[in-house]
């Protein structure tokens, strides 16, 4: 269970000018739940997923894993970033080792699981490729498998399908809904696209503009497993998404009022 | 690049330096200058290849191109040992920072005399001489390389478990190393440059020192054989550099 409690994060500016980015933020996160964050570029999104991963210090309050508050980065909590972050000295292979090494697994071992992860994100045959030489796509997929490498009970994703183009993002977004059902981590999915957070999520935390405030939570009541093709005819999903929309317009004007 | 772009990459490459050697040829072979000061440079080449084969001028070689790989090591070592201290430790950057700030424009030659009193004619002072002027491009680009280093890079490997304090050597260097390399290039063409200087300066042995003593009693065909030498020398060490870069960055986006 990941709580966060009463979390608030000021950033100081070049002109000594306080910024405040996300503003007494509360929510708590069950074990095994799919859980996205939406909101408009600059409410603090990523910040808020930064303070749970552990590299960033929240101004005010405390956010805890498993009732310990959390003091730096750990294998507990694994992030994806949209910038990928591979390591380019390092292949495939290398990449996907490094955290199972890291961890004091054996040389053989880390390399058996690893292999066997690069074929389930649908990369084998790619395991001595260095990440320059694949596409933004097939990056994401090997940051994945980097991430799951190390067991990671906590999955955190920050818009690791935004700087991909439609079609592999769906692609993406298939693959990871069949990893996730298998095992069933525990997921916070930082994104500002409301069709994604919909169809991937048990739960969306609505966010408004700057200072980042829950605006709330909707509950995405939809059967698992989901089928992309089928979720679109849904008129539950469609009002998820029509609701959810209506609230991001709302949440911009707010931030237009003088 | 393919083979055949590079082929055709080096064919271009040579073209400009044909044309000076054409010059030069047609420089004295109109009389514009005489042969006694100007040599043709066939003349020049064949006493280069003659040259090459006795044991004197192996010496030459050999002296020049120990104090100049001496040199660049301790540059080497030095430079990216106190850019990564610095990049990583604010407190090392604090003291670090004037230092170089006050060296490095200076001009190293102008230690050279203080340097022979302290240290002789021998190898040592030249071998100083050299650290000290490709230390500093070396030190700066393995400074900015190593602040550079993409922050997620950095949270990825913490993540992952990799200790605090592993992580300058597990992804801060790893990560800095195109810099580091594009400052060892700037070093090591400053390292021959400086090397023969300092034999021309004052010297017992090694190339500069064999140009001076060619000037001095009027062999231009001698003179111009030293010169042709370290400029090859400088080919020769840069290709096997980039030889060593393109091993090393091959996995790293184009540069």
């Amino acid at each position: 269970m990941i709580e966060i409690d009463h979390v608030s994060q000021i950033f100081r500016t070049s002109g000594r000018q306080a910024h405040l980015a996300l503003s007494d933020i509360s929510l708590t996160i069950e074990d095994g739940a799919f859980v996205s964050i939406l909101g408009p570029s600059g409410c603090g999104k990523s910040t808020l997923l930064y303070i749970v991963g552990g590299f960033v210090s929240p101004t005010e309050g405390v956010a805890r894993v498993k009732g310990r508050a959390i003091t730096g980065p750990g294998p507990d909590r694994g992030p994806v970033f949209q910038e990928f972050a591979l390591f380019p000295w390092k292949t495939v292979l290398g990449n996907v080792m490094y955290g199972p090494r890291q961890q004091g697994v054996k040389a053989a071992e880390a390399d058996a699981q690893s292999r066997r992860l690069i074929e389930m994100v649908g990369l084998k045959g790619f395991e001595n490729f260095y990440p320059k030489e694949l596409s933004g796509g097939m990056k994401q997929r090997v940051a994945l498998a980097r991430t799951l490498a190390y067991h990671p009970a906590v999955l955190l994703m920050d818009e690791p399908f935004g700087a991909l183009d439609a079609h592999t993002r769906t692609r993406l977004q298939n693959d990871l809904l069949n990893i996730w059902e298998r095992d069933r981590k525990t997921v916070l999915f930082v994104t500002h696209s409301v069709d994604e957070a919909v169809f991937l999520s048990d739960k969306v935390v609505v966010m408004t503009r700057a200072p980042g405030r829950i605006k709330q939570i909707v509950d995405i009541e939809l059967p698992r497993p989901r089928r992309r093709a089928e979720l679109l005819l849904d008129p539950r999903y469609q009002k998820y998404v029509v609701e959810i929309e209506r609230m991001i317009d709302d949440t911009s004007e707010d931030g237009l009022r003088p | 690049m393919n083979a055949r772009a590079l082929t055709s990459e080096v064919l271009l490459g040579i073209i400009p330096i044909a044309l000076a050697v054409a010059l030069w040829q047609a420089i004295s072979s109109f009389g514009y200058a005489p042969v006694t000061l100007l040599p043709p440079p066939g003349l020049v080449f064949s006493r280069l290849a003659q040259q090459l084969g006795t044991s004197n001028f192996q010496h030459e070689i050999a002296s020049t191109l120990f104090r100049l790989f001496a040199g660049f090591s301790i540059a080497v070592i030095l430079g990216v040992g106190i850019g990564l201290a610095a990049a990583t430790n604010p407190v090392v950057n604090a003291v670090v920072r004037p230092i170089v700030r006050v060296l490095a424009p200076l001009p190293k030659v102008a230690l050279y005399p203080a340097l022979l009193l302290l240290l002789g004619f021998g190898h040592e002072s030249k071998i100083t001489l050299v650290a000290a002027d490709a230390l500093f491009p070396i030190l700066l680009s393995t400074y900015y390389g190593a602040s550079m280093v993409e922050q997620k890079l950095i949270w990825s490997a913490m993540a992952a478990g990799t200790p605090r304090r592993q992580i300058l050597f597990k992804v801060v260097l790893p990560a800095a190393v195109p810099s580091i390399l594009t400052g060892c290039r700037i070093g090591l063409v400053i390292s021959c440059i400086v090397v023969f200087l300092a034999e021309m300066i004052s010297s017992t042995d090694g190339l500069g020192h064999m140009l001076v003593t060619a000037a001095r009693t009027f062999q231009a065909v001698d003179m111009f054989v030293p010169l042709i030498t370290i400029s090859l020398l400088g080919l020769i060490l840069n290709g096997l550099l980039q030889g060593l870069r393109s091993y090393l960055l091959r996995g790293f986006p184009e540069v």
